[in-house]
């Protein structure tokens, strides 16, 4: 099966724009979207200032307290933040590996690819398979780079309503469409009779309160709970369309090309990110993980300006990638916010991008279904884990955009190498 | 969304939305409605609007009650009779289970 075309590019979009953050951004986001972090930063300016995303206005508006006790709130949040990333990502790689495991269907090999990953890989002839994995790897990338200048292009010239319809019409996809074939593989693993009418029941059920509490406004565990699942699903189709060492290839690529984006001053993340601070709106209603409670934001609520800046933080990532799957977007940015809101003394959270969650799951998942045994996968696991932690590390001493990819994926395929060829 | 900090008006025209909204054949948008709002309407000090929140989490946790019993009524019946009702059981099967009679 060849998936469509918008989930694709929805998904290279969100990776792509995550990665690219301009080193000048001073906030916090590890996206590689330039666009967030600094409308982040202007935006919380006027409420609170973010924890870590800005030093300067922190330290404005915390002017009475002693240094020291900002110090200490500023790593008071970074080590509580750290540990409210862990438990999602590692829920998300939990669902993946746990389905990898366990039903066969996505350790399947087929014949048919993604269009992305044109070339197949011969399995006769090393140098033939090296050379087309770099070449599926470079029309991957290429694809995720278009769609985020599109993405940039189309947010420019202010044509939101097509943007807010790509977001929809993937996550459409992702809530309908992809839960569908991997329920469908969950009852045929376990040899299970199900009826038209009840399947119809529940996946009508899971897509629409799905649509409603990603978009709209919703209990905030529902949300963060339905954001891990579709970062699962699209994990999952991954590990099933990527040929073997195209998609190791790719996860390096995507990490490279994060990093670069990150440090790179110009790109079209700055773009997105610089248009929307001068006209101070948020982005659009997309995928990002935000972790903690949010007073008065509601994540999927968009009206909220709050939130929309929240949300355009994240976004600025994600949009600057790909309009198509705004989540997936949202989700490469692996934005992290710090945010302290001093009147209320409450954080905001920490926001992760959904393309973040989706590349480690990919990691991880690969390495279950190659591995010979449980060492490889846990390998994996903690490397990404302590990448994660690194990066939030580097993100409270930097305190400016990270890319959230590149340490984790790097530790990652050391460790599936290593551990893989011990034998 | 944290209820804590919408205002009371702000909550019960979400917790109606999500009242009718499981009118279209969504029980599970009532269970959540339920959940969500239930500390709000029962536990809660009595604001204004809390009467009417308490009547529709009443009413979508009927309505989600019907629901429940319903489709295990049918999850039931199909399960029991599908091998028996022949070519009507593999009409309306999805996935058809390996070995079995």
């Amino acid at each position: 099966m060849n998936t469509s075309d918008s989930e694709e590019d929805s998904y290279n979009e969100r990776s792509a724009l995550v990665q690219c953050e301009s080193p000048t951004i001073p906030s916090y986001n590890q996206d590689h979207d330039m666009s967030l972090p600094q409308e982040t930063d202007t935006k919380r300016r006027r409420p609170v200032s973010s924890g870590l995303d800005e030093p300067g206005p922190v330290e404005r508006e915390r002017a009475s307290t002693p240094d020291g006790e900002e110090e200490e709130l500023t790593l008071k949040y970074g080590a509580k933040h750290v540990i409210m990333l862990f438990i999602p990502v590692t829920l998300c790689m939990v669902v993946v590996v746990a389905t990898i495991k366990s039903v066969s269907f996505y350790t399947e090999k087929t014949s048919q690819r993604l269009i992305y990953t044109p070339f197949e890989e011969d399995p006769n002839s090393v140098g033939q398979r090296l050379l087309n994995s770099i070449l599926n790897t470079m029309v991957m990338i290429s694809v995720i780079v278009v769609m985020t200048i599109i993405l940039v292009v189309l947010y420019k010239y202010r044509c939101y309503k097509f943007i807010h319809g790509w977001l929809i019409l993937s996550s459409l996809m992702l809530l309908f469409w992809f839960s569908f074939m991997y329920l469908g593989e969950v009852f045929k693993t376990y040899n299970v009779a199900m009826d038209y009418p009840t399947l119809v029941m529940i996946i009508w059920n899971f897509g629409v309160v799905g649509m409603i509490c990603i978009h709209w406004k919703g209990p905030l565990r529902l949300q963060q709970a339905y954001l891990i699942v579709i970062s699962a699903l699209m994990a999952l189709i991954f590990i099933k369309y990527l040929p073997e060492w195209s998609a190791w290839v790719i996860l390096g690529a995507i990490s490279i090309y994060d990093l670069i984006a990150v440090l790179c001053p110009k790109g079209p993340l700055r773009m997105l990110v610089e248009t929307a601070q001068e006209r101070n709106e948020p982005i659009f209603p997309a995928l990002i993980y935000s972790s903690a409670m949010v007073w008065m934001v509601g994540m999927a609520d968009s009206s909220n300006p709050d939130s929309a800046d929240e949300r355009q933080r994240n976004e600025g990532g994600a949009l600057a990638q790909e309009g198509v799957e705004s989540e997936d977007d949202a989700a490469q940015g692996g934005r992290r916010r710090y945010s302290a809101e001093e009147d209320l003394e409450e954080d905001r959270g920490v926001k992760l991008g959904l393309g973040d969650f989706i590349f480690y799951s990919v990691l991880v998942g690969k390495a279950a279904t190659t591995g010979g045994d449980w060492n490889t996968t846990l390998a994996c696991f903690v490397a990404i884990l302590i990448g994660l932690c690194l990066t939030l590390l580097l993100l409270a001493i930097f305190k400016k955009a990270l890319p959230a990819l590149p340490i984790s994926i790097t530790f990652g395929l050391v460790f599936y190498f290593s551990t893989d060829n011990l034998n | 969304m944290n209820l804590e900090r919408m205002p009371n008006e702000e909550k019960l025209s979400l917790c109606r939305r999500y009242y009718l909204g499981g009118f279209a054949f969504l029980p599970f948008l009532w269970l959540v409605n339920v959940l969500w709002f239930f500390k709000e309407a029962f536990l809660k000090p009595a604001y204004t609007e809390q009467p009417q929140i308490k009547s529709y989490i009443k009413k979508s946790a009927m309505g989600l009650i019907l629901w429940v019993a319903v489709l295990t009524t049918w999850i039931t019946i199909f399960q029991h009779f599908r091998a028996r009702w022949g070519e009507v059981g593999d009409y309306l099967s999805f996935t058809i289970p390996l070995g079995t009679a």
